[in-house]
């Protein structure tokens, strides 16, 4: 398969005030294929997919040095617009975070605040078909007015999903988005990431090896702030060059 | 006296601590054995054991001892030859024996009052005596039962525990049985005053002019023209709708004010401004009411008022106006700082979660922050509607006395606690529907203060569960 590359990070430094918590991470993500990065906790793989969308602005503290390249631009130029960028890259977080609305609302929330929909029917559609792809319609297409908090936690973080694709991005930033649910619920999310790749490119954190290998084509290995090793996930896993790479896969740390 | 009592406890029981502490650890080294609890829960056993009966009898004593002195005497006094007179003259009598015994009497004493003053000074010295009495043997009795304990090597410890519950338990016990006795005697008069006033007509009556009742002798028997007449004089609506006028002022100015300070607060201001800026608000909250009421009438009403002036409108210089603009100043830091603390309690992933989809920081705000944490700003306006309508000196001050229904600002209202305040000033006969009808009024506001209490502080409950 011919791949291009979406976003490319070129000697990116990350600062939390004095501590150091990313270095020179120069890594390529492909587009429409799904990379994982794996790592100890605190290893600064989140860190690195909050950038990506700029998240860690909101941290005062937060010092970024380097380049992030999506297309072919610098995200941390200084006339980029966040707000379009962030349009542009959706994130699905560790715990599922609904907001305190109805199960629509919640959907539609990014839809209308991009002005995306111009009829409220538009806006049926994006939510439905949103739902859809989250794999979430025929669960709750008869109680859409109820509140998103009253789903299940599997279902919580699938309307999370389906509210990050209402904006149609091009990527999507996952953190962990299996880590608070049980394994039937992941088993779900999983299959749903292997049919969004298709339309979306998507960077994956996460603590399972197996989910690595079952949902990805690239993995990265991040320890102590530093990427270690990055590859197809055929190769990381059964023939990785690095040492450390090869105890944390096999279990002998972290 | 009681102070000396109390000091000679203290020391004691303070001295019990550590002879029980040194004492335990001798024992247990005598008689080879391992105490039950540390040595000090042994010290404490001793010297709470020795201090707080004690004191509990020094106190029951001191409450007591008035009125058994003073059946004492009346008895004494019922079995000579005043017999025959009324429960009043009886107790004239004991003020004046009284009086000549602390020497505040003034002119010539009878024999009969020499003769009461004296036995009323023996008997005072026998109580004292009786009372140290008491104590020094509580003390040492109490002392020696615990200590007894002790070197049988009781469980300290649970003993201990034990008696703070015990006085903990008190404590409480207390402030509850205030209220009760507070909310009492609040009803008992509350119910004379409606045996006298039609409860409809109080509560629904446009009329406020109590002062027709202070003419009447109560004795004298009423027709029931008379009745209605009076019956008239206590419509409590005006009261009730300045009261709400005014609180309505002062909440147009609080919630905006407030509400947008917590806001930057909470959301934009930095750490420091914070840690600097909170505090500063919550300083308007430790203003005592009696200034504001200064500031209400000597600079906010004059200044409105000339203003008024000026566009050719008639302002009172008391106004609603003036009063509800200060008391809304008054009541900013309850709502900007309960305010601020729930927008601080939304969880951050909520708002992370705005911001990933493209949203601005306004847009979070106003879309995810406000609607998560609403159920608690309601809350706080809640409290804070129920601070203004109990607020008393700001519109003793500045809104006038005057039981006008209007809804013209600058025109003076009056409210229901500057009603009370003025109904109980000065000398005042208790039986008058006058001065009872503070206590209905007083009743009234309890009742409105409880039931938003109640509901705002279920709505704040409610909202904490949410996210745990």
């Amino acid at each position: 398969m011919d791949t291009k590359i979406k976003i490319k990070s070129t000697n990116l430094n990350v600062f939390y005030g004095e501590k150091q918590a990313l270095f020179d991470i120069n890594l390529d993500i492909n587009q429409n294929e799904v990379t994982a990065l794996i790592g100890p906790s605190g290893c600064g793989k989140s860190t690195f997919i909050r950038c990506i969308n700029r998240m860690n602005d909101v941290i005062d503290i937060c010092k970024i040095q380097g380049e992030i390249e999506m297309d072919g631009k610098n995200i941390y130029a200084p006339n980029t617009d966040v707000v379009s960028l962030r349009e542009k890259v959706g994130m699905v977080f560790q715990k599922p975070n609904p907001f305190p609305k109805s199960i629509y609302d919640n959907v539609c929330y990014g839809p209308k605040i991009h002005g995306i929909a111009e009829t409220k029917d538009d806006l049926d559609q994006i939510v439905e078909n949103s739902l859809k792809k989250a794999a979430l319609w025929n669960e709750v297409k008869d109680r859409l007015q109820e509140p998103g908090t009253s789903l299940s936690g599997g279902q919580q973080q699938r309307l999370c999903i389906a509210r990050a694709i209402s904006v149609n991005p091009e990527v999507i930033l996952m953190d962990e988005p299996c880590s608070a649910l049980d394994p039937i619920a992941t088993a779900k999310i999983e299959e749903l990431i292997d049919e969004l790749k298709t339309t979306f490119t998507i960077i994956i954190v996460t603590h399972s090896m197996s989910q690595a290998v079952r949902v990805s084509q690239k993995t990265g290995f991040f320890h102590l702030g530093k990427l270690i090793e990055v590859g197809t996930t055929e190769k990381i896993f059964k023939n990785p060059t690095n040492n450390m790479t090869q105890d944390y896969i096999t279990g002998r740390f972290g | 006296m009681n102070l000396l009592i109390l000091v000679f406890i203290f020391v004691f029981s303070f001295s019990c601590f550590f002879f029980g502490k040194s004492q335990i650890k001798k024992i247990a080294a005598v008689n080879n054995f391992k105490t039950k609890a540390l040595p000090h829960f042994y010290g404490f056993y001793l010297s709470l054991w020795c201090a707080l009966p004690a004191i509990l009898i020094v106190f029951l004593w001191t409450v007591f001892e008035p009125f058994i002195v003073k059946y004492l005497i009346i008895s004494g006094l019922e079995q000579s030859s005043l017999a025959d007179i009324d429960h009043d003259r009886l107790n004239l009598v004991y003020q004046k024996i009284k009086a000549l015994y602390f020497g505040t009497y003034s002119g010539a004493a009878s024999e009969q009052i020499q003769l009461g003053a004296k036995q009323y000074g023996s008997f005072l010295a026998m109580a004292q005596n009786a009372k140290i009495v008491l104590v020094f043997t509580a003390v040492i009795g109490f002392t020696l039962v615990a200590y007894k304990k002790i070197t049988n090597n009781t469980h300290a410890r649970e003993g201990v525990e034990s008696i703070f519950k015990v006085v903990l338990i008190l404590c409480s016990v207390v402030a509850v049985l205030t209220t009760a006795g507070i909310i009492f005697s609040l009803l008992i008069e509350s119910i004379k005053f409606f045996s006298q006033i039609n409860f409809f007509d109080f509560l629904f009556g446009l009329d406020w002019s109590p002062q027709k009742a202070f003419v009447r002798d109560t004795s004298i028997v009423l027709t029931a023209s008379e009745k209605q007449e009076l019956s008239n004089a206590f419509g409590a609506v005006p009261l009730f709708a300045g009261t709400g006028f005014i609180a309505l002022i002062a909440m147009s100015v609080a919630v905006p004010i407030g509400l947008f300070s917590a806001i930057y607060l909470a959301e934009y201001a930095g750490s420091n401004l914070r840690k600097f800026g909170k505090p500063v608000i919550e300083v308007l909250a430790g203003i005592p009411t009696v200034v504001y009421g200064f500031f209400a009438a000597l600079t906010v009403g004059p200044f409105i008022k000339s203003i008024g002036d000026t566009l050719g409108l008639d302002v009172s210089s008391e106004s609603a106006l003036a009063a509800g603009l200060v008391m809304g100043v008054m009541i900013i830091p309850f709502v900007s700082s309960l305010s601020d603390d729930v927008i601080n309690a939304v969880p951050q992933s909520l708002r992370e979660g705005s911001y990933a989809l493209g949203a601005t920081k306004s847009e979070t705000i106003k879309q995810v922050v406000l609607p998560a944490a609403l159920p608690g700003i309601i809350g706080s306006i809640l409290l804070a509607v129920s601070r203004a309508i109990g607020e008393t000196m700001i519109v003793v001050m500045a809104a006038g006395l005057a039981a006008n229904l209007t809804i013209n600002p600058l025109d003076s209202t009056t409210t229901i606690t500057t009603q009370i305040v003025m109904i109980l000033v000065g000398d005042q006969e208790f039986t008058s529907a006058k001065t009872q009808a503070a206590f209905a009024l007083g009743l009234t506001l309890f009742v409105v203060t409880l039931i938003l209490n109640f509901i705002a502080l279920s709505v704040v409950n409610k909202y904490r569960e949410k996210y745990d």
